[in-house]
């Protein structure tokens, strides 16, 4: 559906957008997700046409859409700021495209008001957006691209300007969108938690550069480096650093591990990285580290211990059993299979 | 408690600091309106002493020609308004959409503005005379002199022109500074439904600029009935005839040349009367706005 081809963008002699390569399915649920400033918005503007691209090519729908307008790209873009026509009523806000278009007055409410139906929004199509809750906004700007039917719905940050509560409603109702419409939806977030939730598949960002594309579930249980090993996931892992002790063994915080299944032989001596999420650090059975525990969240069903195991390597832990304590010395234990080794580079030794 | 005390003193620093504010008000704004309203039934010369004369006065301007010709011409001046209007919003829209040499522009369009009217009506004399710069350069590409100030027909024309001149400049900077707010995101989203840069105009920015059009329209209204005295005073004399006389300027007739101080005030308070409604007029379009 859309295919990003070397696409670059720069700002005078800056690169903020470098060769990126992606095609997404017709459908699909895509996610750009990143720290902030590393390009998203920028990439996601290229394919609305709202941002010029220095280089590089752009497909939408079997055409090519490098130099289109952006209307003619048959896309719809709902933005951080909502960015409703303040002076118009919610039904003229939905309905100006069609407006524009020369669609009849008469079957443009008749589809505003379809499209006001699926968003709960029929009893507001007469008010202006100053008359709104900021989630009522959010979903006029939905609304707004869903009249419209177009191919490809692009998402900047929808939900940053909601309290918390009210962006796990509109998440969900997101999801529930896309089951619905089918459409292809491409979905700016710097959050891991909403890319994790509503994907087919992430893209992450870092810098202006692609560094790693795939399911959500693969990013997190095979991340390709530790840039992504540390952003997807919450808290994040935890990076211990080791040394190879033989070919398929290390040594981490004074204890010798045996790495299953690993494909390269690590040469002696070799320094790595050591990953392992919070989850894994309290299985029942496996190597074991003893933790004196410095702080300790508490939320009810778990809590969050951290520690240090080593100088320098600050350690958290998704604690379940029982009400651990401040002070308290308890033994971490993990099964091996679960550890990810970087070199020291950041780049996954598999 | 505390705090009433503190309530009572700020009161009475309030009232120290506005009371001098209304006396002089009172003393400089409201007495003489009053003296002139009372002038305005005398058949006062300024000198000696004056008789009442009941409404003879306002009898005299109901059917006064000079009069008459100066409400029409101020009827014309202010037909011009959309000019004033359309012009300074059309080239703040060029200098936002970044045209190069924007700063330069703006700074340009805005240095008339702090020049007094008599110096720009020195300038344009030079310029607009029968034997001035324009007819020069007319006559260079042969075409025939016209006389610009002279001529009914071209008189009250050329005074407007030289005041769009000199004044049009602020009304760029009010609308730039209109621009300036209004939301890109929104620019963007007409974009992406399709809009056209005259539909984004039409649809999106005229609505959004509303308010700022309006101030324009008042500000620029309160300037063409109370700014034009200088240039007229300078370039025309209110002729020929009485094709560039304005109220304000046949006030000034009748009473500094003329020594009719009790006929001056008589227009004075017609006049009065007939900004006020202007006014009130503008005052509810404002107040409607702040609704919105
Ligand atoms: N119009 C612009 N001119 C210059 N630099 C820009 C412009 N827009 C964005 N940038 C730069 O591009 C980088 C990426 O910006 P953006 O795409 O907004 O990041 P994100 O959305 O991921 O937070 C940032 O470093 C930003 O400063
Ligand atoms: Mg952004």
């Amino acid at each position: 559906m859309i295919d990003l081809r070397n696409v670059s963008k720069r700002f005078g002699g800056m690169t903020v957008i470098d060769r990126v390569n992606l095609s997404v399915e017709e459908g699909e649920f895509i996610v750009f997700v990143g720290p902030s400033g590393c390009g998203k918005s920028t990439l996601l503007r290229m394919i609305a046409g709202l941002e010029d691209i220095s280089s590089g090519d752009l497909w939408i729908g079997g055409e090519r859409m490098t130099d289109a307008e952006p209307y003619d790209r048959g896309v719809a873009m709902v933005f951080q700021s909502y960015a409703l026509y303040p002076h118009m009523t919610v039904a003229e806000n939905m309905g100006f495209a069609l407006r524009i278009q020369g669609v009849g007055a008469a079957e443009r409410r008749r589809m505003v008001e379809a499209a006001a139906t699926k968003l709960h929004l029929d009893h507001l199509l007469d008010r202006k957006p100053a008359a709104l809750s900021g989630g009522q906004r959010q979903r006029v700007a939905i609304g707004r691209a869903i009249v419209r039917d177009p191919k490809v719905f692009l998402f900047d940050e929808p939900l940053s300007n909601l309290d918390a509560e009210l962006r796990v409603q509109m998440r969900i109702e997101i999801a529930r969108l896309h089951q619905s419409l089918s459409n292809t939806m491409v979905y700016v977030t710097h959050d891991q938690t909403e890319a994790m939730t509503l994907a087919d598949r992430i893209v992450v960002l870092r810098a202006g550069r692609i560094e790693q594309v795939g399911r959500p579930t693969d990013l997190y249980d095979d991340p390709d480096n530790i840039f992504v090993a540390g952003f997807i996931g919450s808290p994040r892992m935890n990076f211990l650093p080791g040394v190879a002790t033989g070919p398929a063994s290390i040594r981490v915080a004074g204890v010798d591990v045996q790495v299953p299944g690993l494909g390269t032989r690590l040469a002696r001596e070799q320094a790595v990285q050591v990953g392992l999420r919070p989850e894994h650090l309290t299985a029942p059975e496996g190597v074991e580290l003893p933790l004196a525990i410095e702080v300790v969240e508490q939320l009810g069903a778990m809590a969050y211990v951290h520690g240090s195991l080593a100088p320098e390597a600050p350690v958290v832990a998704e604690w379940r059993a029982g009400r651990p304590s401040v002070g308290e010395r308890v033994p971490l234990r993990f099964h091996p299979r679960d550890l990810r080794l970087f070199d020291p580079e950041g780049r996954r030794i598999r | 408690m505390a705090r009433r005390v503190i309530g009572q003193a700020e009161r009475r620093f309030a009232a120290l600091v506005l009371l001098p504010a209304a006396g002089l008000l009172l003393v400089f704004r409201i007495v003489p309106l009053i003296w002139g309203f009372v002038l305005s039934f005398t058949n006062s010369d300024g000198l000696g002493q004056a008789d009442w004369v009941g409404l003879a006065n306002y009898r005299g301007v109901v059917t006064d020609q000079a009069f008459r010709d100066s409400l029409v011409n101020t009827v014309l001046v202010l037909a011009t308004l959309p000019i004033w209007i359309l012009l300074p919003m059309l080239l703040a829209l060029l200098i936002h959409q970044g045209v190069p040499g924007g700063r330069f522009f703006r700074a340009v369009y805005f240095l008339p503005a702090v020049l007094s009217s008599v110096i720009v009506g020195s300038i344009f004399n030079v310029v607009l005379r029968f034997d001035g710069s324009l007819n020069a350069a007319l006559k260079a590409i042969g075409l025939s002199p016209v006389d610009w100030l002279g001529n009914g027909g071209t008189a009250l024309a050329s005074l407007v022109a030289v005041h769009l001149w000199s004044t049009f400049g602020m009304s760029v900077l009010i609308f730039l500074a209109g621009l300036s707010t209004i939301n890109q995101e929104m620019l963007e989203a007409a974009k992406l439904d399709g809009a056209k840069f005259w539909a984004r105009l039409r649809f999106i920015v005229i609505p959004t600029l509303r308010p700022i059009i309006e101030f324009v329209a008042v500000v620029t209204t309160i300037g063409l009935l109370t700014g034009m005295f200088g240039l007229i005073y300078v370039l025309t004399a209110g002729g020929p005839g009485t094709s560039t006389t304005l109220p304000e300027f046949l006030i000034w007739l009748e009473q500094g040349k003329l020594n009719r101080p009790g006929y001056a005030a008589a227009i004075s308070a017609v006049l009065f009367a007939l900004m006020a409604g202007v006014a009130w007029a503008q005052v509810r379009i404002m107040s409607r706005n702040a609704e919105l």
